[in-house]
C-alpha cells in the first residue's frame, strides 16, 4: 500500500492532504483534469466531472495519464469501476470532430459511424446539420458552430473542435512592463489560454485578471471586444489597459449607454448589448461589424443568456472568459464549457495569499441580538418580509458604528443590500452613499476621493459588488445581501483584497442577526470562501460595544 | 423386460461399482431404496437420468447420444467408429455412471434415456421399420438429392405442401421409404438414411476439446489492491444498508420483496446502481443479517450485532460463502425487458443459480493470472455444462456471476485474487485482516464544517459521528459534513452540546473551528425548547394555589398528576374519570371540550362504535305457493340424476372388481411387457381420478414415456395420457 497523498473517493472526489510532502506535485498533476472544489486548511478535495475530463482531453492528456496519475498518487487502493468510468467518458471525447471543410465549409466527421448515426438522429441536432457527404462525414451549417458543439456536449458525445479560428484584422499589442512585471500566474494564465484557443482563467479577485486579459491581447495581437459588467468597469479597463499596454487613448472605445465608440479595442457592457429597442437586440450587431480577433468576457459568471446565444454564433474568433467565481447559481457552467470554452487555469486563492499577490484577509462574523421588541416584530412578520426586518434590524446600525469609529485610520467600505437601510447608515456615519441612482459621474468622483484618501469611508449598494477597483480599501463590512449568494459574498471580500502598500491584512466584517434567517444565509454564502480556506471567526456583538475585537 | 435386465445388471455390480454410481449420482440413496429392484426404477427414471445426464460435460454428452441413437445391443467399437477413437476413454465413466450397461449381449441405455436426452437425439430421426438399400442412395436423382442434402443434419423433420402431390424428389424418396409420411405436411427421414449420408458419424462436429479461456493478464498487485478495495467497500455497503434500515425501516411489497421506491431510496443512499444496492441486500438477507418481520418490514436481526463484532476475514467470508450456496439469481432485479422482479422477493430462485456460480469461479481459478473475456469463459463454461432442460448455460447468470465476484471482492479487476482462491479451497482468509488499510482513530476538521477521516475509521468512532454528522463522500477515506439538522439528530439520540463538543476535540487532531463550536451551541440552546407529548386529560385553574393543593391531595394519587405549568396539571386518565374522582374528593371540577368551551350540564353520553343491532331468530313464515312449487321441483331433478349416477358407478364397480391391484413398479413392468411381447393387446385398466374415484378404462398402450402411458382409450377414441401411479391394475382382455 503506498502512502501518497491522495485519497480516491467512490464517487469521484479527490481528496488531496496538502500537508503530504508530495502534495504540491500531486496537485500539479491531476489539476488538468480534476475540478479543485474546495480548498479548506487540511485536505483539499477535487472532483472528477465528465466536463474536467473533456477538458483535458481538449488538452491533449488521455485516460492513460490520468489512470496512471491517480494510481501513482493514491494512498489507498482505487476503485477498479472509477478507472472504467475515466477511461469511457474520456473515450466519447473527440469521436465526433468540427473541421474546415474546402469544399463544404464547416463538417462534422467521425471515424465512429455509430456515434454520428445516433447524433443525427437527435432532435435537438438535425436542424442544424446539412447534406450528408459520406459515410462518416455531414456538413454543418458554419453559423451553428457553437449551437452544435452544445447540442453534442449535452448528448455526452461533446465534439473536439478543429475547425480553428479567424484571425481577425491585426492590429500591434505589447505589454509594456515599465515599473512593472506581469505574474508567472498571470502568464501562465495567458498561455494555457493562449494555446487552448478560447476558454475561461479563473484567478481570485485582486488577483489582477485585467493584466491576463492584457497579456492575451499580446499574444492575439488583433482588434479586441471586451465586454464588461457596466461603466465603471469600463473605464477601469481603460485605465489599465492604458498603463500596462502599448494602446493608446485613441486605440481603445467605450461602447455604453453614453458613449458608442468603435475603435481597434472597443470596451462595451453587459448592459447595452442586451439593451431592447422595438423588441430586438439593437446592439448585437457589434459583434458582427468587425471583425474581431478577439472577444474577452470579464466576470464570465454573470454573462447574461442574450449574450450566450449570440456567443454561440461567433465560435471562430478567440473567446477568453475571466472570472473569480465560476459559480453560477443557475448551473449554467456547461454553457460556459461549450460557448465560451473549457477552464484553462484555475488556482486557489490561499495560494495567491501565499505569493503575496493578494492581502491576507481575515473574516469575522458580527452577531448581534435582536432586542426582544424586534424579535417579536420578526416573529410576526410576513415570510416574505422576514430577511429584509432582521437584515437592516437597528441594532446593526450601532454595530457598523462602532467598527468604523474602531478603524478610523482605514479605508472602510460599507456595503448592503437595502437601500433605506444605506441611507440611514449613510447619514449616522456622516459619510456619501453609492447606489443605482447615483449619477455615472458622482460615483467616478466619489470613487476617485476614496482612493487618494480624501474619503475614507463609503456606503455603498451592490452596484459596487464587482469590477469596482479600490486598492487601499481595507475593511469592508457587511451589513445585508442578496440572500444565501456565496458568489456575492466572494466578491464582496474582493474588493479589499488588493495588497496593500504597506502589506497591511484587510478584515472583512459580516454583520449578522443572531436566530434569524438572517444567520442562515450567512451560513450559505461563507460556504465559498469557506472552501477557499477563509476561516471565519465568529465575535459577540457585546464585545464590540465593550471594545473588545 | 428391460428394467428387469437393468436390475440384473446392478445385482452383478460389485461394491467399487456402487460406490461410483452413488458418488455421481447421490440422488438414488436419498433416501435408500428398499432392494435393487427399486434402485433399478430409480435409476433409470427420467428424474434421475436427467440429473446424471446434466453433471456431463459437453465430449461425454455427445457419445452418450450417439449410444442412444445406436441399435441396442451395441459395442464400444461401434461407437468410437460413429464418434471418434477418443469416445474409448469417456465409456468407462458413462458405464461408472450408470447411464450405459452392459447384458451378455452387448452395451445398452435405459429406454428413458432417450426421453431425457430429446425427441431427435443429435437430430436424427425414428429408426426405419423396414430394411432400406442405402446403396440406393448413390442413385438419387437430383432434385432427391437437394431434398436430402437439406436434411440429414437435421431437424429430419420436413414439410411438403401437400403429401398428395408431393414433388418429383420428394416422390422418389417417398417411393425408396428413404422417407415417411409423418402426416399430411410433414415428411421425416428415417435414423439409418442420415447415419449413411452422415458418413456413419453421429455429430458433424466433436467437441472433445474443452475451448481455452482468453483474456487479458493483469499485474496480480493491482489485483490484489482492488479486491481488497472491493472487500472493504462491499463490508461498508453492507453496513450502510443495514445501518439504514435500522432507522427506518422499509416496508416490503404485500407480493413479498422490496418495492421499487424503496430500492431508489437505497441506491441513492449507497450511491451506487440499483442493481448493485440490490445485491448487497440479497446478500445481507442470505447471510441472515436481515430479516423481514411478521408486518413487514424490513429490518437488521440480531445476527447483524454479532457480525459486526467479528473480524474482516470472518465477516466477509459469512457474506461470501452465503452467496457462493444460494439458489437465488439477485441478477434478475431490474433485468431490461423483463416483468420487474423484488429483490428480497420470492421470484428469485434459479435452478442454475448455484451451479452457474460453481462453474465460474472454477474457470476462474483455473485461469487465474487473467481476467476473462466474457465470451471465451462463457464457451468453456457451455462445453463443461452443456446440457440442458433450461436451454444451456445462459450468458447473463455468467455475467452476473462475475459482476457480483467482482463487488465481492472474491475477483479484483476481474480476476480471481489470493482471497478468492483461499475461499474456493475452505481457507479461513485470515490474510484479510493484515492486507486492509489499519483503520485510523481521528478525524480532520476544517472550517468549511467538513470533518474528514483520512482512512477506514474505527467502528465506535464511526458511529459516534455518524450520529452528529451527515457522510458527503465515501471511499478510503469517508468526508463528514456538520448541519445544523445533522447536530440536531445527535442531540436528539440523547448527547448534549457538551458532549458533542468534547468527543469532537478528543477526535479531532486539528484544532476545532469557531464557527463549529457555535453551531453546536446554538442549536443545543434552541433544541427541546419546545416540548411534545402525549396526555389522555388535563386539569387547568386560574387559582394556582388550588393547583398547589390537588397536587398535594393524597387522595388523588391514583390519577398520577404531573404539573407541567404553574396553572395546569395533565393526567393519565380519561377526563370523564378524573372528573369522578375529583368529585368523590369533594372538588367542583368543569369540563372544557378541545376549543375551551365549557360543558354545562352533566354529559349524555353515546356509544363510540357503530350500531349493530342483533340477529332475529324466531318462527319462519309460511312459504308462498310460488317457493314451495320451486323446491319441489329442484329435488326431483336432483334425484333423478342422482340415481342415474349411481347406476354407472356400479357397472364401472363390477369391471373393476374383476382387476387385480398393483403397484406403480408392478404395473410398469406389466405395461412394458406388454408392450413389448403383445404389442396389439388390448388392456382393461382402472384408473384414478383427481378425487381417487376410480373408473374402468379399454385401452390400446401405444408407448411408455417419463412416468406415463400413451395409449388409446376405447371409450373416446381419443389418444390420452394415463399417468402410471394412477392405474390401479392391468388386465389383458
Amino acid at each position: 500500500m503506498s502512502d501518497g497523498p491522495l485519497i480516491v473517493q467512490s464517487d469521484k472526489t479527490l481528496l488531496l492532504d496538502v500537508d503530504h510532502i508530495l502534495s504540491t506535485e500531486c496537485r500539479r498533476a491531476i489539476a488538468p483534469f480534476a475540478e479543485l472544489e474546495r480548498s479548506p486548511e487540511h485536505i483539499h478535495t477535487y472532483r472528477l466531472t465528465n466536463l474536467g475530463l473533456w477538458n483535458a482531453r481538449a488538452a491533449g492528456h488521455d485516460a492513460e495519464l490520468v489512470i496512471d496519475t491517480l494510481i501513482k498518487y493514491s494512498r489507498y487502493a482505487v476503485p477498479h469501476s472509477l478507472l472504467v468510468d475515466v477511461a469511457e467518458t474520456m473515450s466519447r471525447y473527440g469521436r465526433l470532430r468540427l473541421e474546415a471543410d474546402p469544399v463544404h465549409g464547416l463538417i462534422l466527421a467521425t471515424t465512429d459511424v455509430g456515434v454520428l448515426e445516433e447524433v443525427i438522429r437527435a432532435k435537438k441536432i438535425a436542424p442544424l446539420l446539412g447534406i450528408r457527404i459520406d459515410n462518416e462525414t455531414i456538413a454543418v451549417h458554419p453559423s451553428q458552430r457553437g449551437q452544435i458543439k452544445q447540442s453534442l456536449l449535452r448528448l455526452g458525445w461533446p465534439a473536439e473542435d478543429f475547425a480553428g479560428y479567424v484571425d481577425g484584422q491585426a492590429h500591434e499589442i505589447a505589454l509594456k512592463q515599465d515599473g512593472w512585471k506581469i505574474r508567472q500566474y498571470q502568464e501562465h494564465a495567458a498561455e494555457g489560454f493562449w494555446h487552448g484557443g478560447s476558454g475561461v482563467v479563473v484567478l481570485p479577485c485582486g488577483a489582477g485578471k485585467t493584466i491576463v486579459g492584457a497579456a492575451a491581447m499580446a499574444h492575439a495581437k488583433a482588434t479586441t471586444l471586451i465586454l464588461v459588467t457596466n461603466t465603471i468597469a469600463a473605464r477601469q479597463w481603460r485605465s489599465e489597459l492604458l498603463k500596462r499596454t502599448t494602446l493608446n487613448d485613441d486605440e481603445i472605445g467605450e461602447y455604453s449607454g453614453s458613449k458608442k465608440e468603435i475603435r481597434p479595442v472597443t470596451i462595451a457592457t453587459y448592459q447595452v448589448m442586451t439593451k431592447k429597442k422595438n423588441g430586438v437586440y439593437a446592439h448585437l450587431d457589434l459583434f458582427d461589424t468587425h471583425d474581431w480577433g478577439l472577444i474577452i468576457y470579464d466576470e464570465v459568471h454573470l454573462l447574461p443568456a442574450p449574450i450566450f446565444r449570440f456567443t454561440a454564433d461567433i465560435q471562430s474568433r478567440r473567446r477568453l472568459g475571466l472570472t473569480a467565481t465560476l459559480v453560477r447559481e443557475d448551473g449554467m457552467e456547461g454553457e460556459v464549457f461549450s460557448l465560451i470554452g473549457p477552464k484553462r487555469f484555475d488556482v486557489p486563492w490561499k495560494e495567491i495569499e501565499a505569493q503575496g499577490y493578494i492581502a491576507p484577509a481575515e473574516c469575522i462574523e458580527v452577531r448581534v441580538n435582536l432586542t426582544e421588541a424586534e424579535r417579536l416584530a420578526y416573529a410576526t412578520a410576513e415570510p416574505e418580509e422576514r430577511y429584509r426586518y432582521c437584515a437592516t434590524t437597528r441594532t446593526k446600525r450601532n454595530v457598523v458604528e462602532e467598527i468604523v469609529a474602531h478603524h478610523a485610520n482605514e479605508q472602510i467600505l460599507v456595503i448592503g443590500q437595502y437601500l433605506d437601510q444605506l441611507d440611514d447608515l449613510s447619514e449616522t456615519l456622516g459619510v456619501p452613499v453609492i447606489k443605482g441612482e447615483t449619477s455615472q459621474k458622482e460615483r467616478e468622483r466619489l470613487f476617485a476621493a476614496f482612493r487618494t484618501g480624501e474619503i475614507t469611508c463609503l456606503v455603498v449598494s451592490k452596484v459596487a459588488n464587482f469590477s469596482v477597483d479600490l486598492p487601499e480599501a481595507t475593511i469592508a463590512i457587511q451589513v445585508s445581501g442578496a440572500f444565501g449568494s456565496r458568489q456575492e459574498e466572494a466578491q464582496r471580500l474582493g474588493r479589499i483584497l488588493r495588497p496593500k502598500a504597506d502589506g497591511r491584512g484587510a478584515i472583512f466584517y459580516s454583520v449578522v442577526s443572531r436566530d434569524t434567517i438572517d444567520q442562515d444565509f450567512a451560513q450559505n454564502r461563507q460556504r465559498f470562501l469557506a472552501e477557499q480556506g477563509y476561516s471565519y471567526r465568529i465575535i459577540d456583538a457585546d464585545d464590540i460595544f465593550q471594545g473588545k475585537f | 423386460m428391460e428394467i428387469r435386465s437393468y436390475a440384473d445388471y446392478l445385482r452383478a455390480l460389485d461394491d467399487a461399482a456402487f460406490i461410483a454410481i452413488f458418488s455421481y449420482r447421490p440422488d438414488l440413496i436419498t433416501p435408500v431404496p428398499p432392494d435393487i429392484a427399486s434402485l433399478a426404477v430409480r435409476a433409470s427414471s427420467a428424474p434421475s437420468l436427467a440429473r446424471a445426464v446434466e453433471a456431463l460435460n459437453k465430449w461425454q454428452l455427445q457419445v452418450l447420444e450417439a449410444c442412444a441413437v445406436m441399435n441396442e445391443p451395441f459395442t464400444e467399437k461401434e461407437i468410437a467408429s460413429v464418434t471418434e477413437k477418443s469416445a474409448l476413454f469417456v465409456l468407462p465413466g458413462l458405464i461408472e455412471r450408470g447411464l450405459i450397461y452392459q447384458d451378455k449381449d452387448g452395451l445398452r441405455v435405459p429406454s428413458t434415456l432417450r426421453e431425457v436426452l430429446g425427441n431427435e437425439i443429435a437430430g436424427l430421426g425414428p429408426a426405419s421399420l423396414g430394411t432400406l438399400k442405402l446403396k440406393k442412395l448413390e442413385e438419387a436423382p437430383d432434385a432427391a438429392k437437394k431434398v436430402l442434402d437439406a436434411m440429414f443434419w437435421g431437424p429430419p423433420r420436413g414439410a411438403i405442401s401437400d403429401l398428395k402431390k408431393p414433388s418429383a424428389g420428394v416422390q422418389w424418396l417417398l417411393d425408396e421409404k428413404f422417407l415417411i409420411a409423418f402426416n399430411q405436411q410433414t415428411v421425416v427421414m428415417p435414423r439409418e438414411v442420415a447415419l449413411y449420408l452422415r458418413g456413419n458419424k453421429v455429430h458433424r462436429q466433436l467437441e472433445y476439446v474443452q475451448p481455452s479461456v482468453t483474456g487479458t493478464a493483469r499485474d496480480l498487485r493491482n489485483v490484489q489492491l482492488a479486491a481488497i478495495s472491493n472487500i472493504t467497500t462491499f463490508l461498508r455497503w453492507t453496513e450502510e444498508v443495514l445501518n439504514f434500515w435500522a432507522q427506518e425501516p422499509a416496508t416490503a411489497l404485500r407480493s413479498g420483496g422490496l418495492g421499487v421506491r424503496e430500492l431508489k431510496e437505497l441506491s441513492a443512499h449507497l450511491g451506487v446502481d440499483e442493481t448493485c444496492a440490490a445485491f448487497v441486500a440479497e446478500v445481507s438477507y442470505l447471510a441472515g443479517l436481515l430479516t423481514i418481520d411478521p408486518d413487514d418490514k424490513i429490518l437488521p436481526t440480531h445476527q447483524f450485532d454479532i457480525w459486526l463484532t467479528q473480524s474482516v476475514s470472518v465477516r466477509w467470508q459469512s457474506l461470501a460463502s452465503a452467496w457462493y450456496i444460494s439458489s437465488r439469481m439477485s441478477g434478475l432485479v431490474g433485468k431490461e425487458g423483463q416483468k420487474n422482479v423484488a429483490p428480497l422477493g420470492p421470484e428469485l430462485d434459479r435452478s442454475m443459480a448455484a451451479a452457474t456460480r460453481r462453474l465460474v469461479l472454477q474457470l476462474l481459478n483455473e485461469n487465474s493470472a487473467i481476467a476473462p473475456d466474457l465470451d471465451s469463459l462463457h464457451q468453456s463454461a457451455q462445453w463443461l455444462a452443456p446440457s440442458k432442460r433450461s436451454g444451456g448455460l445462459q450468458l447473463d447468470y455468467v455475467t452476473w456471476t462475475l459482476r457480483e465476484a467482482e463487488w465481492l471482492g472474491i475477483t479484483g479487476q476481474g480476476v480471481i485474487s489470493a482471497y478468492g482462491i483461499d475461499f474456493l479451497q475452505g481457507g479461513d482468509n485470515e490474510s484479510i485482516n493484515s492486507d486492509l488499510p489499519q483503520p485510523v482513530d481521528h478525524i480532520l476538521i476544517q472550517s468549511d464544517n467538513t470533518a474528514i477521516a483520512p482512512g477506514p475509521l474505527e467502528h465506535e468512532v464511526a458511529q459516534d459521528l455518524a450520529l452528529i454528522a451527515d457522510v458527503e463522500s465515501r471511499g478510503g477515506a469517508t468526508v463528514y459534513r456538520f448541519s445544523e439538522s445533522s447536530i440536531r439528530r445527535g442531540l436528539d439520540h440523547g448527547r448534549t452540546g457538551e458532549e458533542i463538543t468534547k468527543f469532537l476535540a478528543k477526535t479531532s487532531k486539528t484544532p476545532m473551528p469557531q464557527p463549529l463550536e457555535y453551531l453546536i451551541v446554538d442549536v443545543a440552546k434552541k433544541h427541546g425548547k419546545l416540548r411534545v407529548g402525549n396526555t389522555a386529560s388535563f386539569i387547568r385553574c386560574e387559582d394556582s394555589a388550588l393547583i398547589t393543593q390537588i397536587m398535594g391531595d393524597k387522595r388523588l394519587e391514583i390519577l398520577g398528576l404531573r404539573k407541567i405549568a404553574p396553572e395546569v396539571l395533565i393526567c393519565g386518565h380519561d377526563a370523564a374519570e378524573a372528573m369522578n374522582v375529583l368529585r368523590s374528593c369533594g372538588y367542583l371540577p368543569a369540563a372544557e371540550d378541545s376549543r375551551g368551551l365549557l360543558l354545562s350540564g352533566p354529559r349524555i353520553q353515546r356509544a363510540q362504535s357503530k350500531a349493530r343491532p342483533p340477529r332475529i331468530i324466531g318462527e319462519i313464515d309460511r312459504p308462498d305457493e310460488i317457493h314451495i312449487q320451486g323446491a319441489l321441483r329442484a329435488l326431483r331433478t336432483g334425484e333423478k340424476s342422482s340415481r342415474k349416477q349411481s347406476t354407472m358407478r356400479n357397472i364401472a364397480t363390477e369391471a373393476l372388481g374383476s382387476l387385480p391391484r398393483t403397484t406403480a413398479n408392478e404395473t410398469l413392468e406389466l405395461l412394458s411387457d406388454y408392450l413389448q411381447n403383445q404389442p396389439s393387446t388390448s388392456l382393461s385398466i382402472g384408473y384414478a381420478d383427481n378425487n381417487g374415484l376410480v373408473s374402468h378404462r379399454i385401452i390400446d398402450p401405444l408407448k411408455l414415456a417419463a412416468g406415463s402411458l400413451v395409449a388409446r382409450d376405447h371409450a373416446t377414441g381419443e389418444v390420452q395420457t394415463f399417468r402410471i401411479a394412477r392405474i390401479t391394475g392391468v388386465a389383458a382382455l
